[in-house]
């Protein structure tokens, strides 16, 4: 198990070594220019030529990318071009509050999401199970900006019972939570159900409900445990994916998280903000990648790493 | 995203509840325009709006801004200036104190002014002091001190010109330009102190900035007593924010004009102002056919610009016939504009050898109203034989490309940094300017520049004034941009905030006298 873990983190090195490369050439040759982001709309060309000199712009790529990685292997992933802040200290200040969003959306999935595809399965084809996937079906087609401003409309502004944005209590987190986490449900939803229909066939469970099991226990710990791997997946994929940065429900909440630094660095040519924020999202997807196998394992006992 | 985002505004818009009318129980005043975290709070790298308008706050400068764009005493009482207008004296306020309780001196502003312009400070924005002997060398890291900048005792500054610039203390006046303290700390752009009307307290990145009265001020204290200024990056967003009553001033998005227009509890809290912002479409003089100034009067003649401004703009803004707008001085009201006439259009094409029109690219960012005014750009140009293919590209590409001259039309926007006429003739037409310094039509005419370089020497105003109108007239006659219209503001106030107006430059409006009433 521990060996499992040590190679898979140490095959991440040359994964993350080659976003870092990806990064650099795509940012290099994309168009648009750091110095002119800085010094806004009207400026004089020996103040760009001093500023370009300043943050080795002028330098050939080579150079710029063995600039750039030394200091990254340091430890050490520079200033913002535009605010002057270490880059650290942003997205420490901005993953916490991404996490939470991301964390509270994945409960909110799986706590709804798993409930209603547990509650489909046990009578399929019935009313409850078509009004579920009436549901789930609307919770995968809308985007989450259309989710998300009915969400607004509805309970900030004509209801009044929540904040229609910004970040503090928990009465901010429920809105943006329940928009950012609406696909997954749906999502989880379908994928529950379908994993349980394939286990309440089974042999053992026909066994336990004989035993005289009450059907409740039959469901949970007999069927469900069973039916948890492709559920682990789809939850393991998205919340990695939630967790890169949930530009657009960030970005309509307006909740001050990675999703949108990333957002303000790449409109503004931020170059060391983005390649540090990238290269952060990346470590993060690794390891969520990792838990999700390592939760394999502990889901179902056949599943063995060595 | 933006503009799938556009068909929901209007029924948040038009189902949402209306605003409460009673005043709310808290005291700080919210406002809801910036749309993205400020750069810094420093007022050396004051190079964008929201920034800008933070700075304001804390700081002051010798010279400050009115709403209403007048230019008034600030850290400086009065300043005279010598007859060969080339000495500014500066009699500085005594008294007056930074928040952290140290005293203002005109020391202070030497050692503001040097770190503005130190290559070191990376901020970028030096152009506003060059002006002053000696600035440019010092910012080239070229000498030990601004020559022209001293400050023999206390409460007196003394700046000495390169050459006589009438307008200075309005660019004094920029946030980039506000005084403080002596060696600020590292980490002074997260923690500011100023001498202005509100004192900094907290800022939470992409979410708020938090200020407090300052008792102390020299002009006297605001009328409240805590500001806050939200950072919320979807339009649609604010509006709800209003429309909930959690803030108290809102940018009014452009789509959603005409429904708030329409609504009579709505427009009851209107507020609107000619901002001075300019929207135009750059054309380079140096590209093909549009070298032929019959081409580029073509152009102008061709696009409909008072339906594109109902239609896209509901109707914010006025026409412009030239790039003075009409609140600024300088600006002729007599001046007749390229009207709306496609077969003058053709005439002009084919008397320039095109007699089956030609083929251009159409520049625009993907943000602000730039991709539909360019879709009725391209629709009015094709009525004229004039094929525009629209380049779309987010906003740092497109100016990447205008500024080298790599663009045939722009279709862009120009928000005005002082209000003075040559804020907008100098920067966008000045052949030095070329390129970066915001001439991206690449228009170089010596005899206008020489009208321009007269202005700026100029000491009578109504001269001065007269020098910018023939300027304008020049430039206008030669065509080297389409000229669109001036920008008009729409804000929504709440009903309960006293006080407020819609300032003309962005930074002008400082909240002092801005009050929540029952």
């Amino acid at each position: 198990m521990v060996a499992f873990i040590v190679r898979r983190l140490l095959l991440a090195i040359p994964t993350l070594f080659g976003v870092l490369v990806v990064v650099f050439l795509l940012l290099y040759v994309a168009p648009g220019d750091p110095v002119q982001e800085m010094v806004g709309e009207r400026a004089d060309p020996e103040t760009i030529a001093r500023l370009r000199k300043e943050l080795h712009l002028d330098e050939p790529l080579l150079n710029q990318f063995a600039h750039y990685t030394g200091g990254v292997i340091r430890g050490d992933f520079g200033n913002s071009y535009i605010t002057q802040r270490p880059i650290i200290q942003d997205i420490r200040e901005r993953f916490p509050k991404t996490l939470l969003l991301a964390g509270s959306a994945m409960l909110l999935a799986s706590i709804l999401g798993i409930t209603l595809g547990v509650l489909s399965a046990r009578n399929p084809g019935g009313w409850f199970d078509r009004l579920g996937l009436g549901v789930a079906y609307l919770g995968i087609s809308f985007p989450v900006y259309w989710v998300g401003l009915i969400l607004i409309l509805v309970f900030a502004v004509i209801l009044r019972w929540l904040p229609p944005s910004g970040y503090g209590g928990i009465k901010y987190l429920i809105l943006p939570a329940f928009a950012l986490g609406s696909r997954s449900i749906a999502f989880l939803a379908r994928v529950t159900r379908g994993a349980m229909l394939e286990v309440l066939g089974g042999d053992y469970v026909r066994t336990a409900r004989a035993k005289g099991l009450k059907e409740r226990v039959v469901i949970v710990r007999h069927a469900l445990r069973n039916a948890l791997i492709p559920i682990i997946t789809v939850l393991g994929l998205d919340f990695g994916y939630y967790l890169t940065g949930s530009i657009l429900t960030e970005t309509i909440f307006s909740w001050p998280g990675l999703g949108r630094y990333v957002v303000n660095a790449i409109t503004r040519r931020d170059l060391p903000a983005i390649q540090g924020s990238v290269l952060f999202l990346s470590v993060v997807f690794v390891l969520v990648n990792l838990l999700t196998d390592l939760a394999y394992a502990k889901a179902d006992p056949r599943v063995a790493y060595s | 995203m933006r503009r799938l985002i556009l068909f929901v505004v209007p029924a948040i818009l038009s189902c949402g509840g209306g605003s409460e009318s009673s005043a709310p129980q808290r005291k700080t005043i919210i406002d809801s325009r910036d749309t993205y975290d400020p750069r810094s709070m420093d007022p050396a790298l004051s190079t964008d709006v929201p920034t800008g308008r933070a700075v304001a706050y804390i700081f002051d400068g010798l010279t400050r801004f009115t709403p209403d764009a007048k230019v008034v005493p600030g850290l400086a009482k009065s300043w005279d200036i010598s007859p060969d207008g080339l000495t500014y004296t500066f009699h500085l306020r005594s008294g007056v104190k930074f928040h952290d309780g140290r005293p203002f001196t005109a020391k202070n502003v030497v050692s503001t002014f040097q770190r503005v312009l130190d290559p070191k400070t990376k901020g970028g924005r030096g152009w506003p002091l060059y002006p002053i002997k000696g600035a440019e060398d010092y910012a080239a890291g070229k000498g030990q001190t601004i020559t022209g900048l001293s400050a023999p005792n206390d409460t007196t500054v003394v700046i000495t010109l390169k050459e006589p610039y009438s307008i200075f203390p309005k660019l004094l006046a920029m946030p980039v330009n506000s005084i403080v303290p002596d060696s600020p700390p590292g980490d002074f752009g997260q923690k500011p102190v100023g001498t202005g009307p509100w004192k900094f307290v907290e800022w939470r990145h992409d979410d708020y900035l938090r200020f407090a009265r300052n008792p102390d001020y020299f002009d006297g204290p605001p009328k409240s007593d805590s500001l806050m200024a939200r950072i919320i990056p979807e339009m649609s967003t604010a509006t709800a924010e209003f429309e909930a009553g959690n803030v108290d001033v809102l940018s009014v998005p452009d789509e959603a004009g005409k429904s708030w227009q329409a609504d009579p509890e709505k427009k009851k809290l209107l507020s609107s102002a000619p901002a001075l912002r300019f929207w135009y479409v750059a054309i380079n003089v140096m590209r093909g056919p549009l070298a032929d100034v019959r081409v580029r009067q073509a152009l102008n003649y061709a696009i409909d610009v008072n339906t594109i401004l109902s239609a896209v703009m509901a109707g914010r803004g006025a026409v412009a016939n030239g790039v003075i707008p009409p609140t600024l001085p300088g600006y002729d009201s007599n001046r007749k504009g390229y009207t709306h006439d496609v077969a003058k259009a053709r005439q002009l094409l084919a008397a320039a050898g095109h007699p089956n029109g030609i083929d251009v690219e159409l520049w625009a960012a993907t943000t602000d109203q730039s991709p539909r005014l360019s879709q009725a750009i391209q629709a009015n140009l094709a009525e004229a034989g004039i094929r525009a293919k629209i380049v779309q590209r987010d906003a740092s590409s497109v100016r990447e490309a205008a500024r080298k001259g790599a663009s045939d039309l722009y279709v862009k926007e120009w928000w005005a940094d002082y209000p003075d006429a040559e804020n907008f003739l100098y920067p966008l037409l000045y052949s030095k300017n070329k390129g970066p310094g915001g001439n991206v039509s690449f228009y170089s005419n010596p005899k206008f520049d020489a009208l321009v370089d007269q202005a700026h020497r100029e000491q009578d105003e109504s001269k001065r004034n007269s020098l910018y109108t023939q300027a304008d007239q020049m430039q206008f006659d030669d065509a080297p941009m389409v000229y669109l219209f001036f920008y008009k503001d729409m804000y929504a106030i709440q009903p309960w905030i006293h006080g407020f107006t819609v300032p003309a430059v962005f930074s002008g409006q400082r909240w002092t006298d801005v009050t929540i009433a029952k």
